[in-house]
């Protein structure tokens, strides 16, 4: 469900920037296209400056693992296969959420003129499983559970959100960029109204890169993300005496450790790029470790 | 019925401008939105209609009517039929935008200072005197970097000729720009293949440029200025456009009860104490400002802050007093102004004027009253205005009372017939009278415009009255490059 909202704020994002094309220049959906699907640079070719076909793609598209509708099918099977630990209002609201992405006029929706209101339903929508969640969830090991799916997820994803937007300019941190040409990743991540508020001055390269990494008010940062694992993970733990929780535990410390203690103006030019993706690798190694030590039985 | 019949039909006025007929012809500017709106049909665009109202209501850009004691929430009326402006068209506003405003800047320094244009008898000086937002207390304050009007709404009219006039100047406090921003983003909503195919300048860095500027106007010994928009609060009807502002820009929005004066410095109350504060944005009158210097009555403004201002502690945007440069009378000395400052012609010209304080003007006036419009000098909103084709005799009797009383008080100026657009409106496209307010801004490094502006509508057949105050409504503007 955290991929889906992803998904949506980066479509709906790029979608209606793109509109402005006089400032934003030449956008094309290469770059959504690179992070939610697993399609080839060819393939990604044929696509890139076809709106109708990218968005089909990304929503509703079922040989793209990572559509829209791929995403929300498989979270209804989860939530099918876990239903005696979440409640009946979530596992409705999921249920609910399957069945409007497989209406049928939904491609038929897409294609026409009323795209964004298609993807603001189903913004609609996430966020409604999100506050349902929240207010009917008991704060037991599914909710745990839950939660550090939810934020392994989101710091995966706000790392390779923020590599591709960086890479446009060569991870340059020098090169000059203006606040709108930061705001496609601002929006897509919720940002844009705490930049506002918290960053001045024009060093905007700088900046966002802080916010997204560093800043622990900023629910959608790495640095905030990993603290809330933090608390999931010790909850966990807590609950489960699991042989495997020492090396898990120096997993993540080895992870959290090396956002907490990075000071932000070590980051430079050449080595953004290797910094990024040294991040990605131990995400997923802990997320690899936390579903060895917990969900295989093996 | 399908759009291409609703074109067949619409209607030009006669002798009238319209924006995108000519002589029963699509203008050529018009083509591409045109060519969209032929695949679609009536049914579409009402529930493209209904969807804008939606987003409005949903965003809370609304105003209440109160009705047998309840408060109905309505949105300003919009029409979802852009108004399009060509590129070069839009090039020659600009320029004549921005030489008005540096003209109007030096005579605010002017007049608040050596005087040099009233000595020279280019404005007389009685008519200065004479009005009521010439403010004595703001004499010899110098202001940061010279510049007085920040912010300014200047209201653009198109005649029958084609060409932009100028009908009046906001310099104080001009509202309307957060509908400028977003009917644009409604109409992005509602129309995104459209909008993507005309290649419209971009206007929604306006707040940006906004804050730039403002931040600019700190002294620069402050490396982190604090800037605040200060709004008299929630019930007033532009308090939408006072939080959307300070939202885009990232700062502060203040009453003035959270605003304190010490040793001529503006403080904010704030939950860590007091933070000095360095630029005001204000969204107050001048003479709510400081109830010590200007109304006492005023508990919307800060008692002192005109001694922060004086001793340059603090900047304030738009400038104190600049109510005697769009006074209306004033209005039309601008191009003799630009004449006397600038030494250049004007640009945009101004819709002929006649004070009526001058009794062969009165005289004039009064005989052909029914191709007049009469104004207050001191009124917007199109308050207090006298149609001279549509006024009865019993009430022009009365109001030619009024002006005897004071004429000072009143200008004239030919009935100008407003440009026409096509608006959607009971599932019909019919011309409507519009006019265009740009915004403009004014820093250290020169006069910027964002290309577009508020298009206002009177949605009243025939009528000419755009404001919307009195059944007017907007529309979104696109300039574009062809």
């Amino acid at each position: 469900m955290e991929r889906a909202d992803g998904l949506l704020r980066a479509t709906s994002t790029h979608y209606i920037l793109s509109l402005d094309n006089m400032v934003m220049g030449d956008m094309t959906w290469r770059p959504v296209l690179e992070i939610f699907t697993t399609k080839g640079n060819e393939a990604i070719q044929q696509l890139e400056r076809n709106t109708a076909g990218a968005l089909h793609t990304l929503l509703t598209d079922v040989d793209n693992p990572n559509s829209l509708k791929v995403i929300i099918t498989r979270a209804r099977e989860n939530a099918r296969g876990a239903q005696d630990h979440i409640t009946k209002e979530v596992w409705e609201e999921i249920n609910a959420l399957y069945h409007l992405i497989n209406h049928s006029t939904i491609s038929e929706r897409q294609v026409e003129q009323d795209v964004i209101q298609m993807m603001q339903l189903f913004t609609q929508h996430s966020l409604l499983y999100t506050g349902v969640a929240d207010v009917t969830m008991p704060r037991g090991l599914g909710w745990s559970f839950m939660n550090l799916g939810k934020l392994i997820e989101r710091c995966f994803e706000i790392i390779v959100v923020v590599d591709k937007h960086y890479q446009r300019i060569n991870y340059n941190l020098h090169e000059e960029k203006v606040i709108i040409q930061w705001k496609e990743l601002l929006f897509s991540l919720s940002g844009y109204e705490l930049h506002l508020k918290t960053y001045r001055g024009p060093d905007y390269n700088h900046n966002v890169l802080h916010q997204v990494l560093f800043n622990d008010d900023f629910p959608h940062s790495v640095l905030y993300s990993l603290a809330r694992i933090e608390k999931y993970l010790k909850d966990i733990i807590a609950e489960n005496q699991s042989p495997g929780n020492t090396d898990l535990i120096r997993c993540f410390g080895r992870l959290y450790s090396r956002i907490q203690y990075t000071d932000p103006k070590d980051i430079n030019s050449g080595n953004l790029q290797s910094f990024l993706e040294g991040i990605r690798t131990e995400v997923l190694q802990f997320s690899n470790a936390l579903g060895h030590n917990f969900f295989s039985y093996q | 019925m399908s759009l291409q019949n609703l074109l067949n039909e619409y209607t030009c006025p006669p002798g009238i401008w319209d924006e995108m007929c000519d002589a029963g012809k699509i203008r050529s500017h018009y083509g591409k939105v045109v060519a969209g709106f032929e695949t679609l049909d009536v049914p579409t665009l009402q529930q493209k209609d209904v969807l804008a109202a939606e987003l409005f209501m949903n965003q809370g850009i609304t105003f209440t009517v109160y009705s047998d004691n309840k408060g109905i929430e309505r949105i300003f009326p919009f029409d979802i039929i852009p108004r399009i402006i060509t590129g070069k068209e839009w090039d020659v506003v600009e320029k004549g935008i921005q030489q008005r405003l540096k003209a109007l800047n030096l005579f605010l320094k002017d007049i608040y200072s050596e005087q040099q244009i009233l000595k020279d008898e280019v404005v007389p000086a009685t008519l200065i005197a004479s009005c009521p937002h010439y403010l004595r207390e703001v004499h010899g304050i110098r202001v940061p970097h010279d510049i007085y009007v920040h912010i300014s709404g200047i209201d653009l009219i198109r005649g029958d000729d084609g060409k932009f006039y100028i009908l009046e100047d906001n310099l104080r406090t001009p509202s309307g720009v957060s509908y400028m921003l977003e009917n644009r983003e409604v109409t992005k909503r509602i129309f995104p293949d459209m909008f993507a195919a005309n290649n419209v300048r971009f206007i929604s860095n306006y707040p940006l440029i906004l804050y730039q500027i403002l931040l600019q106007l700190a002294s620069t010994q402050i490396s982190n200025p604090t800037v605040v928009l200060l709004t008299p609060g929630i019930y007033n009807s532009a308090y939408y456009e006072h939080t959307y502002l300070a939202r885009q820009m990232g700062i502060s929005l203040v009453e003035g009860r959270d605003l304190v004066i010490d040793d001529h410095k503006v403080y904010m109350k704030t939950t860590n104490g007091l933070q000095q504060v360095h630029v005001i944005y204000r969204r107050i009158d001048d003479e709510y400002l400081d109830p010590l210097m200007f109304n006492p009555k005023s508990v919307l403004g800060v008692p002192g802050l005109m001694s922060a201002y004086r001793k340059g502690n603090v900047a304030i945007v738009n400038a104190i007093g600049n109510g005697v440069a769009d006074d209306k009378a004033v209005y039309a000395y601008v191009p003799a102004m630009i004449r006397y400052y600038l030494n250049e012609e004007p640009i945009l010209q101004n819709v002929p004027t006649y004070e009526l304080s001058e009794p062969d003007c009165k005289e004039h006036v009064f005989k052909n009253i029914r191709q007049m419009v009469v104004k207050r000098t001191n009124q917007s909103g199109g308050y207090g205005m006298v149609m001279g084709h549509s006024i009865s005799d019993e009430d022009w009797e009365k109001a030619k009372l009024e002006i005897e009383k004071d004429p000072r008080s009143f200008i004239a100026q030919p009935i100008v017939k407003l440009s026409t657009v096509p608006c959607f409106i009971d599932g019909r496209l019919t011309p409507r009278h519009v006019d265009f307010r740009p915004y403009a801004l004014c820093g250290p490094d020169g006069v910027v415009i964002v290309p577009g502006g508020l298009t206002r509508v009177a949605l009243k057949e025939g009528s000419l009255v755009v404001n919307s105050s009195q059944g007017g409504g907007s529309k979104d503007t696109w300039v574009v490059d062809l």
